[in-house]
């Protein structure tokens, strides 16, 4: 088990065309462990560089990040990261690219260990197929096993689901739950869909854009299983849609529902 | 075209086209034979070199030279290529002086090339050297920075070492571009064999062609370029063949 994830003051902007472009401002954010905490936000408002920093692929400029205790450095295996694009190597086989985070690991576990996480993602069978062979839903699979291969105790997940159709969206939202429910880790994932934010979230963090700051934290107080259809649900989803249509000229229609 | 018997045969069409135009052009006269020799001609030269065994000689003795010089720079440049793709430092340190020069002439370079190598083999193979090693590097510097970095992301967030790096991302993903290379430089190599057989030389395809030239026997000069052309066929689909081996999951598409 890991510990808990501790942000403080994260400041980070970016040189576009010789001007400083301040993309992320006074973020201050604790994740509890185990805990699924879910970032909506509009595009460009600096959602996949916070993850990005925490996941050690980009350095803050200024502010602490803090997990289980230890100052974050750089990328390290007590975090994984699941992106929009599945990111499987095109030349390798599903079962190596699973097997890619486990140099640590004996050599004749790694087949094994992949193996267990392939069909833990319903992917038996495809050990030794491309990833061209692939559909995109179970590409995503794919990477979903690879991340997990490592077990971390973190997983970063910049909208996973972002590039698949409604129903294999909602396979995989469920899948995930499942996931979490068997590995306890604590879980980050940035989505545009709110739908998805209010049916996976412990608690879901509003962020504003330019520079990209955290405007509400909303907890999800909603039962384990839940009901898209339910009104509690949809009161929470119009919760969030508020936030950003509540100043009419800052916001647009970024969002599906 | 699914088909491979057919396919083949349909890449003939242009080639049988090409040689009845040669032939009834000269059978009917439209062309001296000065500056055309008819395909008969060729032919008996052709079937008189090969029965002697001479053009057989001739084309292994350039080909060997191919062979040193090409593996040589398909050594260096694959892995300096790699190295200036990879590393910032290491492509501008080396960039200026080899982008000039590259725009040396491969001819240009014989002179001094003998005054180095002498007038013997190693002249020679480093005048191949010098004409395939350049597109060779290029393709793989290019191939190696096409990389996609979201899948160079990954490999940090696994921290790969400098070399599993190279291996299991950089190499695989630059494969394609470094074969368009291996395959260019091959052409150019056949190219600067016949340049660097000018070099005192008494044997080779090269030589051949120079030395019928200078005795105007045209049917041996057309007959050199026709077994410059098979083997340069028969050695880029050796590279074609390679390249697919080596790419396997490009065939799966
Ligand atoms: N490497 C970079 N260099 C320059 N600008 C960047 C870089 N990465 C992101 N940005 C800019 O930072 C802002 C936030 O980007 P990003 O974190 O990808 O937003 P989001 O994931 O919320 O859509 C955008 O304006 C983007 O153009
Ligand atoms: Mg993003």
């Amino acid at each position: 088990m890991g510990g808990e994830l501790e942000i403080k003051g994260l400041y980070k902007s970016f040189m576009v065309n010789s001007q400083k472009l301040s993309v992320l401002e006074g973020i201050d954010l604790t994740v509890g462990d185990g805990e699924f905490v879910v970032i909506v936000g509009r595009s460009g408002c600096g959602k996949s560089t916070l993850l990005k920093i925490i996941a050690g692929l980009e350095m803050p400029e200024s502010g602490t990040l803090r997990l289980a205790g230890k100052p974050i450095s750089g990328p390290g295996f007590d975090r994984g990261m699941i992106f929009q694009e599945h990111r499987l190597m095109p030349w390798l086989t599903i079962e190596r690219n699973v097997a890619l985070g486990l140099g640590r690991v004996k050599k004749k576990d790694r087949a094994r260990i992949a193996r267990k996480y392939l069909s833990m993602v319903q992917l038996e069978g495809f050990e030794n197929a491309y990833p061209s062979q692939l559909s995109g839903g179970m590409s995503q699979r794919a990477a979903i096993a690879r991340a997990l291969a490592t077990e971390p105790d973190t997983l970063l997940l910049d909208e996973p689901f972002g590039a698949l159709d409604a129903l294999t969206k909602i396979e995989m939202q469920d899948e995930l739950l499942r996931i979490r429910a068997n590995q306890k880790s604590m879980m980050l994932m940035v989505t545009h869909d709110v739908d998805e934010a209010v049916f996976l979230a412990d608690r879901i963090v509003v962020m504003s854009s330019r520079p990209g700051r955290v405007r509400a934290i909303v907890n999800i107080e909603l039962p384990e299983v839940r009901d898209r259809g339910s009104a509690d649900f949809a009161w929470y989803k119009k919760k969030i849609f508020d936030y950003f249509f509540e100043h009419g000229s800052e916001e647009s229609t970024d969002f599906t529902i | 075209m699914k088909n491979k018997p057919l396919s083949i045969l349909f890449s003939l069409i242009l080639p049988a086209l090409i040689f009845s135009a040669w032939h009834f052009a000269t059978v009917a006269e439209l062309v001296p034979t000065l500056l055309l020799p008819r395909l008969d001609a060729v032919g008996r030269t052709l079937f008189e070199q090969v029965s002697k065994g001479s053009i057989i000689k001739d084309v292994s003795i350039s080909l060997s030279r191919i062979i040193k010089g090409y593996a040589l720079a398909v050594a260096i440049g694959v892995s300096l290529g790699a190295v200036m793709g990879m590393s910032r430092i290491a492509e501008k340190f080396f960039s200026l002086t080899f982008t000039s020069i590259r725009q040396i002439p491969m001819m240009a370079w014989v002179p001094l090339l003998v005054i180095w190598f002498g007038i013997g083999e190693k002249s020679k193979v480093a005048v191949i050297f010098l004409a395939s090693y350049f597109p060779i590097l290029m393709n793989t510097i290019s191939g190696i920075r096409r990389t996609d970095n979201g899948l160079l992301e990954v490999g940090r967030m696994y921290q790969l070492s400098r070399w599993e790096m190279f291996r299991t991302i950089y190499l695989p993903s630059a494969l394609p571009s470094v074969f368009v290379g291996l395959k260019l430089a091959l052409g150019i190599s056949w190219m600067a064999v016949v340049g660097a057989e000018m070099i005192a030389a008494s044997s080779g395809i090269g030589f051949r062609i120079n030395d019928a030239r200078a005795l105007m026997q045209f049917p041996v000069v057309f007959c050199g370029m026709l077994a410059i052309a098979v083997v340069g066929v028969l050695m880029d689909a050796i590279i074609t063949a390679a390249s697919k081996l080596a790419t396997p999951w490009e065939r799966v598409r």
